[in-house]
Protein backbone atom coordinates (compact mmCIF):
# COMPACT_ATOMS: atom_id res chain seq x y z
CA UNK A 1 0.00 0.00 0.00
CA UNK A 2 2.78 2.33 1.02
CA UNK A 3 4.72 1.45 -2.10
CA UNK A 4 1.77 1.71 -4.39
CA UNK A 5 1.07 5.21 -3.12
CA UNK A 6 4.67 6.17 -3.74
CA UNK A 7 4.51 4.85 -7.29
CA UNK A 8 1.21 6.63 -8.04
CA UNK A 9 2.64 9.81 -6.59
CA UNK A 10 5.83 9.62 -8.59
CA UNK A 11 3.88 8.83 -11.77
CA UNK A 12 1.69 11.87 -11.22
CA UNK A 13 4.61 14.23 -10.72
CA UNK A 14 6.73 12.48 -13.38
CA UNK A 15 6.37 15.30 -15.95
CA UNK A 16 7.98 17.68 -13.53
CA UNK A 17 10.44 15.10 -12.21
CA UNK A 18 11.68 14.22 -15.70
CA UNK A 19 12.07 17.85 -16.64
CA UNK A 20 13.76 18.57 -13.34
CA UNK A 21 16.34 15.81 -13.81
CA UNK A 22 16.97 16.29 -17.53
CA UNK A 23 16.52 20.05 -17.94
CA UNK A 24 17.65 21.32 -14.54
CA UNK A 25 19.83 18.95 -12.52
CA UNK A 26 21.89 17.61 -15.40
CA UNK A 27 22.42 21.08 -16.97
CA UNK A 28 23.24 22.46 -13.52
CA UNK A 29 25.99 19.88 -12.98
CA UNK A 30 27.16 19.96 -16.59
CA UNK A 31 27.61 23.72 -16.30
CA UNK A 32 29.66 23.18 -13.16
CA UNK A 33 31.90 20.66 -14.95
CA UNK A 34 32.27 22.84 -18.07
CA UNK A 35 33.19 25.82 -15.93
CA UNK A 36 36.49 23.97 -15.41
CA UNK A 37 36.86 23.28 -19.13
CA UNK A 38 37.72 24.99 -22.34
CA UNK A 39 34.77 24.19 -24.58
CA UNK A 40 33.74 25.71 -27.93
CA UNK A 41 30.86 23.33 -28.82
CA UNK A 42 32.76 22.04 -31.87
CA UNK A 43 35.41 19.91 -30.14
CA UNK A 44 35.25 17.95 -26.88
CA UNK A 45 35.55 19.87 -23.59
CA UNK A 46 39.16 20.12 -22.36
CA UNK A 47 39.83 20.26 -18.62
CA UNK A 48 41.63 23.50 -17.76
CA UNK A 49 41.17 23.58 -13.98
CA UNK A 50 40.51 27.01 -12.51
CA UNK A 51 41.49 28.99 -15.61
CA UNK A 52 37.99 30.37 -16.30
CA UNK A 53 37.56 31.44 -12.70
CA UNK A 54 41.03 33.03 -12.65
CA UNK A 55 40.07 34.97 -15.75
CA UNK A 56 36.91 36.24 -14.03
CA UNK A 57 38.91 37.22 -10.97
CA UNK A 58 41.57 39.05 -12.93
CA UNK A 59 38.90 40.88 -14.96
CA UNK A 60 37.25 41.81 -11.72
CA UNK A 61 40.46 43.14 -10.21
CA UNK A 62 41.68 44.95 -13.31
CA UNK A 63 38.27 46.39 -14.19
CA UNK A 64 37.71 44.25 -17.29
CA UNK A 65 34.49 43.23 -18.99
CA UNK A 66 33.33 41.09 -16.08
CA UNK A 67 33.74 43.95 -13.61
CA UNK A 68 31.78 46.20 -15.95
CA UNK A 69 29.01 43.60 -16.31
CA UNK A 70 28.85 43.18 -12.55
CA UNK A 71 28.59 46.95 -12.00
CA UNK A 72 25.90 47.29 -14.66
CA UNK A 73 23.93 44.40 -13.18
CA UNK A 74 24.14 45.82 -9.67
CA UNK A 75 23.11 49.27 -10.91
CA UNK A 76 20.11 47.91 -12.76
CA UNK A 77 19.03 45.41 -10.08
CA UNK A 78 19.38 47.74 -7.07
CA UNK A 79 17.99 50.71 -8.97
CA UNK A 80 14.94 48.92 -10.33
CA UNK A 81 14.12 47.30 -6.98
CA UNK A 82 14.47 50.58 -5.06
CA UNK A 83 12.35 52.47 -7.59
CA UNK A 84 9.72 49.75 -7.67
CA UNK A 85 9.40 49.76 -3.87
CA UNK A 86 9.23 53.55 -3.51
CA UNK A 87 6.93 54.24 -6.45
CA UNK A 88 5.05 50.95 -6.10
CA UNK A 89 4.08 51.65 -2.50
CA UNK A 90 3.33 55.33 -3.17
CA UNK A 91 1.14 54.53 -6.16
CA UNK A 92 -0.61 51.66 -4.37
CA UNK A 93 -1.45 53.93 -1.44
CA UNK A 94 -2.90 56.50 -3.82
CA UNK A 95 -4.90 53.83 -5.63
CA UNK A 96 -6.31 52.62 -2.32
CA UNK A 97 -7.93 56.00 -1.61
CA UNK A 98 -11.70 55.68 -1.73
CA UNK A 99 -12.46 58.08 -4.56
CA UNK A 100 -14.84 57.87 -7.46
CA UNK A 101 -13.34 56.21 -10.53
CA UNK A 102 -10.82 54.24 -8.49
CA UNK A 103 -11.28 51.13 -10.67
CA UNK A 104 -10.46 53.17 -13.77
CA UNK A 105 -7.30 54.61 -12.22
CA UNK A 106 -6.25 51.11 -11.16
CA UNK A 107 -6.83 49.60 -14.59
CA UNK A 108 -4.93 52.36 -16.36
CA UNK A 109 -1.96 52.14 -13.99
CA UNK A 110 -1.82 48.37 -14.45
CA UNK A 111 -2.14 48.50 -18.22
CA UNK A 112 1.52 49.29 -19.08
CA UNK A 113 2.66 46.10 -17.36
CA UNK A 114 0.77 43.93 -19.85
CA UNK A 115 2.58 45.53 -22.80
CA UNK A 116 4.95 42.86 -24.21
CA UNK A 117 8.60 43.52 -23.38
CA UNK A 118 9.60 43.67 -27.04
CA UNK A 119 6.98 46.31 -27.79
CA UNK A 120 7.82 48.23 -24.61
CA UNK A 121 11.50 48.24 -25.58
CA UNK A 122 10.74 49.56 -29.07
CA UNK A 123 8.46 52.20 -27.58
CA UNK A 124 10.98 53.36 -24.99
CA UNK A 125 13.79 53.56 -27.52
CA UNK A 126 11.68 56.22 -29.20
CA UNK A 127 10.28 57.84 -26.06
CA UNK A 128 13.87 58.35 -24.93
CA UNK A 129 15.23 59.33 -28.31
CA UNK A 130 17.49 62.32 -27.56
CA UNK A 131 16.21 64.39 -30.50
CA UNK A 132 12.66 63.23 -31.23
CA UNK A 133 11.60 61.59 -27.97
CA UNK A 134 8.74 62.62 -25.76
CA UNK A 135 10.71 62.49 -22.51
CA UNK A 136 13.38 64.99 -23.54
CA UNK A 137 10.66 67.24 -24.97
CA UNK A 138 8.88 67.11 -21.60
CA UNK A 139 12.13 67.80 -19.73
CA UNK A 140 12.80 70.80 -21.97
CA UNK A 141 9.57 72.46 -20.84
CA UNK A 142 10.94 72.49 -17.28
CA UNK A 143 14.37 73.66 -18.46
CA UNK A 144 16.19 70.38 -18.01
CA UNK A 145 18.85 69.91 -20.74
CA UNK A 146 18.28 67.06 -23.20
CA UNK A 147 19.54 63.73 -21.87
CA UNK A 148 21.41 61.09 -23.84
CA UNK A 149 19.49 58.06 -22.53
CA UNK A 150 20.15 54.96 -24.62
CA UNK A 151 22.84 56.78 -26.59
CA UNK A 152 24.91 57.78 -23.59
CA UNK A 153 27.15 55.76 -21.27
CA UNK A 154 26.36 58.09 -18.37
CA UNK A 155 24.52 56.92 -15.27
CA UNK A 156 22.75 59.41 -13.03
CA UNK A 157 23.62 57.67 -9.76
CA UNK A 158 27.31 57.23 -10.64
CA UNK A 159 29.00 60.66 -10.77
CA UNK A 160 32.19 58.98 -11.99
CA UNK A 161 30.35 57.99 -15.19
CA UNK A 162 29.13 61.53 -15.93
CA UNK A 163 30.63 63.12 -19.01
CA UNK A 164 33.04 66.00 -18.44
CA UNK A 165 31.29 69.37 -18.68
CA UNK A 166 28.03 67.46 -18.53
CA UNK A 167 25.96 70.58 -17.95
CA UNK A 168 23.16 68.55 -16.38
CA UNK A 169 23.27 65.80 -19.01
CA UNK A 170 23.64 62.89 -16.63
CA UNK A 171 20.97 60.34 -17.56
CA UNK A 172 22.28 57.49 -19.67
CA UNK A 173 21.45 54.05 -20.96
CA UNK A 174 21.09 52.35 -17.58
CA UNK A 175 18.73 55.07 -16.37
CA UNK A 176 16.64 54.50 -19.49
CA UNK A 177 16.35 50.84 -18.54
CA UNK A 178 15.32 51.82 -15.01
CA UNK A 179 12.63 54.16 -16.31
CA UNK A 180 11.34 51.36 -18.49
CA UNK A 181 11.22 48.88 -15.61
CA UNK A 182 9.43 51.44 -13.45
CA UNK A 183 6.76 51.76 -16.13
CA UNK A 184 5.93 48.06 -15.66
CA UNK A 185 5.33 48.40 -11.92
CA UNK A 186 1.66 47.37 -12.33
CA UNK A 187 2.11 43.75 -11.29
CA UNK A 188 3.48 44.87 -7.94
CA UNK A 189 0.59 47.28 -7.50
CA UNK A 190 -1.77 44.32 -7.42
CA UNK A 191 0.22 42.73 -4.60
CA UNK A 192 0.57 45.96 -2.62
CA UNK A 193 -3.11 46.83 -3.07
CA UNK A 194 -4.14 43.43 -1.72
CA UNK A 195 -1.82 43.91 1.26
CA UNK A 196 -3.15 47.41 1.96
CA UNK A 197 -6.72 46.11 1.83
CA UNK A 198 -5.76 43.52 4.46
CA UNK A 199 -4.61 46.12 7.00
CA UNK A 200 -7.23 46.19 9.80
CA UNK A 201 -9.24 49.41 9.85
CA UNK A 202 -8.92 49.57 13.67
CA UNK A 203 -5.23 50.39 13.36
CA UNK A 204 -6.08 53.57 11.46
CA UNK A 205 -8.87 54.41 13.87
CA UNK A 206 -6.49 54.02 16.81
CA UNK A 207 -3.87 56.15 15.07
CA UNK A 208 -6.48 58.81 14.33
CA UNK A 209 -7.55 58.86 17.99
CA UNK A 210 -3.92 59.39 18.89
CA UNK A 211 -3.98 62.41 16.62
CA UNK A 212 -1.88 61.03 13.78
CA UNK A 213 -2.38 62.76 10.44
CA UNK A 214 -2.32 61.07 7.06
CA UNK A 215 1.46 61.15 6.80
CA UNK A 216 2.02 59.76 10.31
CA UNK A 217 -0.58 57.07 9.64
CA UNK A 218 1.34 56.07 6.53
CA UNK A 219 4.69 55.83 8.30
CA UNK A 220 3.40 54.23 11.49
CA UNK A 221 0.64 51.95 10.21
CA UNK A 222 0.70 51.35 6.46
CA UNK A 223 4.43 51.05 5.94
CA UNK A 224 5.18 48.68 8.87
CA UNK A 225 2.23 46.50 7.89
CA UNK A 226 3.55 46.32 4.34
CA UNK A 227 7.09 45.29 5.20
CA UNK A 228 6.51 41.53 4.69
CA UNK A 229 5.22 42.19 1.18
CA UNK A 230 8.01 44.68 0.51
CA UNK A 231 10.53 42.10 1.64
CA UNK A 232 9.05 39.54 -0.71
CA UNK A 233 9.15 42.10 -3.52
CA UNK A 234 12.79 42.95 -2.83
CA UNK A 235 13.87 39.30 -2.91
CA UNK A 236 11.92 38.39 -6.04
CA UNK A 237 12.70 41.72 -7.70
CA UNK A 238 16.44 41.28 -7.24
CA UNK A 239 16.33 37.71 -8.55
CA UNK A 240 14.28 38.76 -11.55
CA UNK A 241 16.22 41.88 -12.42
CA UNK A 242 19.55 40.04 -12.28
CA UNK A 243 18.11 37.74 -14.94
CA UNK A 244 16.55 40.51 -17.07
CA UNK A 245 17.51 39.98 -20.67
CA UNK A 246 15.04 40.82 -23.45
CA UNK A 247 14.70 44.58 -22.94
CA UNK A 248 18.44 44.94 -22.35
CA UNK A 249 19.27 42.92 -25.47
CA UNK A 250 16.96 45.03 -27.62
CA UNK A 251 17.88 48.52 -26.44
CA UNK A 252 21.59 47.68 -26.59
CA UNK A 253 21.60 46.34 -30.16
CA UNK A 254 22.31 42.91 -28.72
CA UNK A 255 25.80 43.87 -27.57
CA UNK A 256 25.56 46.12 -24.55
CA UNK A 257 25.79 49.39 -26.49
CA UNK A 258 26.80 52.11 -26.05
CA UNK A 259 30.32 51.08 -25.05
CA UNK A 260 29.26 48.22 -22.82
CA UNK A 261 27.17 50.49 -20.58
CA UNK A 262 24.23 48.07 -20.75
CA UNK A 263 26.31 44.89 -20.80
CA UNK A 264 24.82 43.10 -17.79
CA UNK A 265 25.88 39.71 -16.51
CA UNK A 266 23.02 37.97 -18.27
CA UNK A 267 23.87 39.63 -21.60
CA UNK A 268 27.61 39.07 -21.18
CA UNK A 269 26.95 35.43 -20.40
CA UNK A 270 24.73 35.00 -23.45
CA UNK A 271 27.26 36.65 -25.76
CA UNK A 272 30.20 34.68 -24.34
CA UNK A 273 28.33 31.43 -24.92
CA UNK A 274 26.64 31.99 -28.27
CA UNK A 275 28.74 34.64 -29.97
CA UNK A 276 32.27 33.81 -28.74
CA UNK A 277 31.40 30.09 -28.29
CA UNK A 278 33.33 30.20 -25.02
CA UNK A 279 31.14 27.77 -23.08
CA UNK A 280 33.68 27.26 -20.28
CA UNK A 281 33.93 30.96 -19.48
CA UNK A 282 30.15 31.36 -19.80
CA UNK A 283 29.53 28.40 -17.48
CA UNK A 284 31.92 29.78 -14.88
CA UNK A 285 30.06 33.08 -15.05
CA UNK A 286 26.72 31.26 -14.75
CA UNK A 287 27.94 29.64 -11.54
CA UNK A 288 29.16 32.96 -10.17
CA UNK A 289 25.77 34.44 -11.01
CA UNK A 290 24.08 31.57 -9.19
CA UNK A 291 26.26 32.01 -6.10
CA UNK A 292 25.71 35.76 -6.08
CA UNK A 293 21.93 35.29 -6.26
CA UNK A 294 22.05 32.73 -3.44
CA UNK A 295 24.27 34.90 -1.22
CA UNK A 296 22.12 37.98 -1.73
CA UNK A 297 18.98 35.99 -0.96
CA UNK A 298 20.46 34.51 2.20
CA UNK A 299 21.75 37.94 3.26
CA UNK A 300 18.32 39.50 2.72
CA UNK A 301 16.69 36.82 4.83
CA UNK A 302 19.30 37.37 7.54
CA UNK A 303 18.74 41.12 7.69
CA UNK A 304 14.98 40.82 7.31
CA UNK A 305 14.30 40.39 11.01
CA UNK A 306 15.59 43.92 11.62
CA UNK A 307 13.09 45.60 9.36
CA UNK A 308 10.34 43.18 8.47
CA UNK A 309 7.36 43.53 10.75
CA UNK A 310 5.71 40.19 11.53
CA UNK B 1 -10.25 57.51 3.40
CA UNK B 2 -13.12 59.70 4.59
CA UNK B 3 -12.34 63.23 3.59
CA UNK B 4 -13.90 66.56 2.81
CA UNK B 5 -14.30 67.83 -0.72
CA UNK B 6 -11.03 69.78 -0.93
CA UNK B 7 -9.06 66.74 0.22
CA UNK B 8 -10.96 64.66 -2.31
CA UNK B 9 -9.98 67.09 -5.05
CA UNK B 10 -6.34 66.83 -4.04
CA UNK B 11 -6.61 63.05 -4.15
CA UNK B 12 -8.01 63.18 -7.66
CA UNK B 13 -5.26 65.55 -8.71
CA UNK B 14 -2.53 63.19 -7.53
CA UNK B 15 -4.23 60.18 -9.09
CA UNK B 16 -4.72 61.99 -12.38
CA UNK B 17 -1.08 63.00 -12.46
CA UNK B 18 0.19 59.49 -11.71
CA UNK B 19 -2.21 57.82 -14.13
CA UNK B 20 -1.35 60.30 -16.86
CA UNK B 21 2.35 59.54 -16.47
CA UNK B 22 1.67 55.81 -16.77
CA UNK B 23 -0.68 56.02 -19.71
CA UNK B 24 0.83 58.84 -21.81
CA UNK B 25 3.54 56.61 -23.33
CA UNK B 26 0.83 54.33 -24.71
CA UNK B 27 -1.22 57.23 -26.05
CA UNK B 28 1.90 58.66 -27.64
CA UNK B 29 2.70 55.27 -29.18
CA UNK B 30 -0.70 54.97 -30.84
CA UNK B 31 -0.79 58.59 -32.04
CA UNK B 32 2.75 58.54 -33.39
CA UNK B 33 2.06 55.29 -35.23
CA UNK B 34 -0.49 57.26 -37.27
CA UNK B 35 1.75 60.18 -38.23
CA UNK B 36 3.49 60.82 -41.52
CA UNK B 37 7.29 60.59 -41.55
CA UNK B 38 7.33 64.29 -42.50
CA UNK B 39 5.42 65.25 -39.38
CA UNK B 40 7.75 63.20 -37.18
CA UNK B 41 10.79 64.82 -38.79
CA UNK B 42 9.53 68.36 -38.13
CA UNK B 43 10.08 69.90 -34.71
CA UNK B 44 8.04 70.26 -32.63
CA UNK B 45 5.83 67.67 -34.21
CA UNK B 46 2.89 67.89 -31.84
CA UNK B 47 0.71 65.16 -30.38
CA UNK B 48 -2.07 64.97 -32.89
CA UNK B 49 -1.45 63.27 -36.26
CA UNK B 50 -2.20 65.60 -39.16
CA UNK B 51 -3.03 63.99 -41.43
CA UNK B 52 -3.79 60.54 -40.07
CA UNK B 53 -1.73 58.04 -42.06
CA UNK B 54 -3.47 54.68 -41.74
CA UNK B 55 -1.19 53.28 -44.46
CA UNK B 56 1.49 52.96 -41.76
CA UNK B 57 -0.33 49.88 -40.58
CA UNK B 58 -0.64 48.36 -44.04
CA UNK B 59 3.03 49.04 -44.70
CA UNK B 60 4.12 47.62 -41.36
CA UNK B 61 2.19 44.43 -42.05
CA UNK B 62 3.47 44.02 -45.59
CA UNK B 63 7.09 44.90 -44.75
CA UNK B 64 7.39 41.65 -42.80
CA UNK B 65 5.73 38.26 -43.42
CA UNK B 66 3.19 39.21 -40.80
CA UNK B 67 0.73 36.37 -41.44
CA UNK B 68 3.45 33.75 -41.18
CA UNK B 69 4.88 35.21 -37.96
CA UNK B 70 1.38 35.40 -36.54
CA UNK B 71 0.71 31.76 -37.44
CA UNK B 72 3.98 30.74 -35.78
CA UNK B 73 3.12 32.73 -32.67
CA UNK B 74 -0.30 31.13 -32.42
CA UNK B 75 1.12 27.65 -32.98
CA UNK B 76 3.65 28.24 -30.21
CA UNK B 77 1.01 29.65 -27.89
CA UNK B 78 -1.40 26.76 -28.43
CA UNK B 79 1.30 24.11 -28.01
CA UNK B 80 2.65 25.78 -24.88
CA UNK B 81 -0.77 26.22 -23.28
CA UNK B 82 -1.70 22.60 -23.96
CA UNK B 83 1.61 21.33 -22.60
CA UNK B 84 1.43 23.54 -19.53
CA UNK B 85 -2.17 22.72 -18.64
CA UNK B 86 -1.62 19.00 -19.10
CA UNK B 87 1.61 18.69 -17.15
CA UNK B 88 0.94 21.24 -14.43
CA UNK B 89 -2.50 19.97 -13.46
CA UNK B 90 -1.18 16.42 -13.21
CA UNK B 91 1.81 17.46 -11.14
CA UNK B 92 -0.13 19.88 -8.95
CA UNK B 93 -2.59 17.11 -8.11
CA UNK B 94 0.26 14.74 -7.29
CA UNK B 95 1.56 17.36 -4.85
CA UNK B 96 -1.83 18.15 -3.30
CA UNK B 97 -4.30 15.34 -2.73
CA UNK B 98 -2.05 12.35 -2.89
CA UNK B 99 -0.08 11.30 0.15
CA UNK B 100 3.18 9.62 -0.64
CA UNK B 101 6.51 9.49 1.16
CA UNK B 102 8.88 12.26 0.17
CA UNK B 103 6.14 14.44 -1.29
CA UNK B 104 6.63 17.54 0.81
CA UNK B 105 10.36 17.35 0.52
CA UNK B 106 10.10 17.13 -3.26
CA UNK B 107 7.66 20.04 -3.35
CA UNK B 108 10.22 22.15 -1.49
CA UNK B 109 12.73 21.28 -4.21
CA UNK B 110 10.21 22.37 -6.85
CA UNK B 111 9.77 25.72 -5.10
CA UNK B 112 13.54 26.13 -4.83
CA UNK B 113 13.94 25.73 -8.60
CA UNK B 114 11.98 28.96 -9.02
CA UNK B 115 14.96 30.80 -7.56
CA UNK B 116 17.45 29.29 -10.01
CA UNK B 117 18.49 31.86 -12.66
CA UNK B 118 17.77 30.49 -16.15
CA UNK B 119 21.25 31.46 -17.30
CA UNK B 120 22.77 28.75 -15.11
CA UNK B 121 21.21 25.95 -17.12
CA UNK B 122 21.03 27.79 -20.45
CA UNK B 123 24.05 26.28 -22.23
CA UNK B 124 23.55 22.56 -21.39
CA UNK B 125 19.83 22.90 -22.05
CA UNK B 126 20.60 24.28 -25.46
CA UNK B 127 22.84 21.30 -26.21
CA UNK B 128 20.20 18.81 -25.04
CA UNK B 129 17.58 20.39 -27.29
CA UNK B 130 20.07 20.30 -30.16
CA UNK B 131 20.88 16.61 -29.46
CA UNK B 132 17.16 15.87 -29.65
CA UNK B 133 17.20 17.29 -33.16
CA UNK B 134 14.87 20.11 -32.19
CA UNK B 135 17.16 23.05 -32.92
CA UNK B 136 15.51 25.48 -35.33
CA UNK B 137 12.05 24.01 -34.87
CA UNK B 138 9.06 25.22 -32.90
CA UNK B 139 9.30 21.95 -30.95
CA UNK B 140 12.39 23.31 -29.19
CA UNK B 141 10.16 25.91 -27.56
CA UNK B 142 7.08 23.74 -27.01
CA UNK B 143 8.60 20.51 -25.66
CA UNK B 144 9.92 22.02 -22.38
CA UNK B 145 6.38 23.18 -21.58
CA UNK B 146 5.34 19.56 -21.13
CA UNK B 147 7.59 19.31 -18.07
CA UNK B 148 5.45 21.37 -15.69
CA UNK B 149 6.80 24.80 -14.80
CA UNK B 150 7.17 25.29 -11.05
CA UNK B 151 5.32 28.61 -10.91
CA UNK B 152 2.13 27.19 -12.43
CA UNK B 153 2.30 24.03 -10.32
CA UNK B 154 2.46 26.28 -7.27
CA UNK B 155 -0.50 28.35 -8.48
CA UNK B 156 -2.68 25.32 -9.25
CA UNK B 157 -1.73 23.62 -6.00
CA UNK B 158 -2.84 26.70 -4.04
CA UNK B 159 -6.19 26.33 -5.76
CA UNK B 160 -6.50 22.54 -5.42
CA UNK B 161 -5.92 22.93 -1.67
CA UNK B 162 -9.19 24.87 -1.39
CA UNK B 163 -11.23 21.96 -2.73
CA UNK B 164 -12.91 20.26 0.27
CA UNK B 165 -11.37 16.89 1.12
CA UNK B 166 -14.90 15.44 1.45
CA UNK B 167 -15.48 15.89 -2.27
CA UNK B 168 -12.29 14.02 -3.05
CA UNK B 169 -13.19 11.24 -0.61
CA UNK B 170 -16.73 10.99 -1.98
CA UNK B 171 -15.39 10.55 -5.49
CA UNK B 172 -12.99 7.88 -4.28
CA UNK B 173 -15.85 6.04 -2.51
CA UNK B 174 -17.79 6.19 -5.76
CA UNK B 175 -14.95 4.22 -7.31
CA UNK B 176 -12.91 6.99 -8.92
CA UNK B 177 -9.20 6.32 -9.37
CA UNK B 178 -6.80 9.21 -8.83
CA UNK B 179 -7.08 10.20 -12.49
CA UNK B 180 -10.83 10.10 -12.11
CA UNK B 181 -10.71 12.42 -9.10
CA UNK B 182 -8.46 14.82 -10.99
CA UNK B 183 -10.56 14.74 -14.14
CA UNK B 184 -14.06 14.70 -12.64
CA UNK B 185 -13.66 16.68 -9.42
CA UNK B 186 -10.53 18.81 -9.39
CA UNK B 187 -10.33 20.13 -12.91
CA UNK B 188 -14.02 21.17 -13.22
CA UNK B 189 -13.73 23.00 -9.90
CA UNK B 190 -10.39 24.52 -10.80
CA UNK B 191 -11.60 26.00 -14.08
CA UNK B 192 -10.86 29.61 -13.02
CA UNK B 193 -7.34 28.66 -11.97
CA UNK B 194 -6.79 26.73 -15.19
CA UNK B 195 -7.97 29.78 -17.12
CA UNK B 196 -5.42 31.89 -15.26
CA UNK B 197 -2.63 29.45 -16.05
CA UNK B 198 -3.66 29.23 -19.70
CA UNK B 199 -3.85 33.01 -20.01
CA UNK B 200 -0.51 33.68 -18.31
CA UNK B 201 1.21 31.02 -20.41
CA UNK B 202 -0.38 32.32 -23.61
CA UNK B 203 0.84 35.83 -22.89
CA UNK B 204 4.29 34.63 -21.80
CA UNK B 205 4.70 32.65 -25.03
CA UNK B 206 3.36 35.48 -27.17
CA UNK B 207 5.93 37.81 -25.56
CA UNK B 208 8.85 35.38 -25.42
CA UNK B 209 11.90 36.74 -27.18
CA UNK B 210 14.82 34.89 -25.60
CA UNK B 211 13.55 31.43 -26.62
CA UNK B 212 13.30 32.17 -30.36
CA UNK B 213 16.57 34.09 -30.22
CA UNK B 214 18.30 31.03 -28.82
CA UNK B 215 16.60 28.22 -30.72
CA UNK B 216 15.33 29.55 -34.05
CA UNK B 217 17.38 30.41 -37.09
CA UNK B 218 15.05 30.01 -40.06
CA UNK B 219 13.01 33.21 -40.62
CA UNK B 220 10.07 31.08 -41.75
CA UNK B 221 9.71 29.87 -38.16
CA UNK B 222 9.94 33.20 -36.33
CA UNK B 223 7.08 34.17 -34.05
CA UNK B 224 5.92 37.79 -33.99
CA UNK B 225 7.93 38.81 -30.94
CA UNK B 226 11.16 37.88 -32.66
CA UNK B 227 10.10 38.84 -36.18
CA UNK B 228 9.15 42.28 -34.91
CA UNK B 229 12.62 42.84 -33.57
CA UNK B 230 14.17 41.76 -36.88
CA UNK B 231 11.95 44.42 -38.40
CA UNK B 232 13.30 46.92 -35.89
CA UNK B 233 16.86 46.24 -37.00
CA UNK B 234 15.94 46.61 -40.67
CA UNK B 235 13.85 49.78 -40.31
CA UNK B 236 15.53 51.41 -37.38
CA UNK B 237 14.87 54.93 -38.64
CA UNK B 238 11.21 54.59 -39.56
CA UNK B 239 9.56 55.35 -36.27
CA UNK B 240 6.01 55.50 -37.69
CA UNK B 241 6.22 51.95 -39.11
CA UNK B 242 7.98 50.56 -36.06
CA UNK B 243 5.39 51.91 -33.69
CA UNK B 244 2.57 50.70 -35.93
CA UNK B 245 4.06 47.20 -35.81
CA UNK B 246 4.50 47.47 -32.03
CA UNK B 247 0.87 48.56 -31.63
CA UNK B 248 -0.34 45.59 -33.70
CA UNK B 249 1.77 43.25 -31.62
CA UNK B 250 0.53 44.71 -28.33
CA UNK B 251 -3.15 45.02 -29.25
CA UNK B 252 -4.16 41.34 -28.80
CA UNK B 253 -2.63 41.29 -25.32
CA UNK B 254 -4.32 44.51 -24.26
CA UNK B 255 -7.66 43.24 -25.59
CA UNK B 256 -7.17 39.96 -23.72
CA UNK B 257 -6.45 41.99 -20.60
CA UNK B 258 -9.66 43.96 -20.89
CA UNK B 259 -11.72 40.84 -21.57
CA UNK B 260 -10.14 38.81 -18.79
CA UNK B 261 -8.90 41.34 -16.24
CA UNK B 262 -10.00 39.20 -13.29
CA UNK B 263 -8.28 36.13 -14.64
CA UNK B 264 -5.04 38.09 -15.07
CA UNK B 265 -5.09 39.53 -11.60
CA UNK B 266 -6.04 36.21 -9.97
CA UNK B 267 -2.65 34.76 -10.93
CA UNK B 268 -0.85 37.48 -9.04
CA UNK B 269 -3.11 37.54 -6.02
CA UNK B 270 -3.10 33.74 -5.61
CA UNK B 271 0.64 33.43 -5.59
CA UNK B 272 1.87 36.89 -4.73
CA UNK B 273 4.22 36.54 -7.70
CA UNK B 274 4.19 38.05 -11.12
CA UNK B 275 4.01 35.53 -13.90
Amino acid sequence: MHRRRLITGLLMVSPWLTGFLVLTVYPFLAALYWSFCSYDLLSEPQWVGLRNYRRLLSELVEGGTFAQALTNTAYFAIGSVLLSVVFGVALAVMLSWEVRGRAVYRTLCYLPSVVPTVAAAVLWIWLLDPQQGLVNAALETVNVPPQGWFQSTSAAALPSAWPEDHGGRIFGSKDGLLLMSLWGVGNLLVIYLAAIADIPEQLYEAAELDGAGRLRQFFHVTLPMLTPVIFFNVVMGLIQSVQAFTQIYIVSDGQGDPAGSTLTLSLHLFLSAFKDLDMGYASAMAWVLFLVVMLVTVWLFRTSRHWVHV
Amino acid sequence: MRANSSARRTSHLWLLLATALMILPLVWMVLTSLKTPQQIASTPYGWWPSPFRWENYREAVTAIPFARYLANSLLLCIGSVVGTLFSCSLVAYGFTRLHWPGRDWMFAVLIATMLLPWQVTMVPRFLIIRELGLYDSLGALILPKFFAEAFYVFLLRQFFLTVPQEMVDAARVDGCGEMGVLWRVMLPLARPALATVALLEFVATWNDYGGPLLYLNDPDKFPLAYGLEQFVSAHSSEMHLLLAAAVLFTLPIVLLFFVAQRTFVRGISTTGLKG
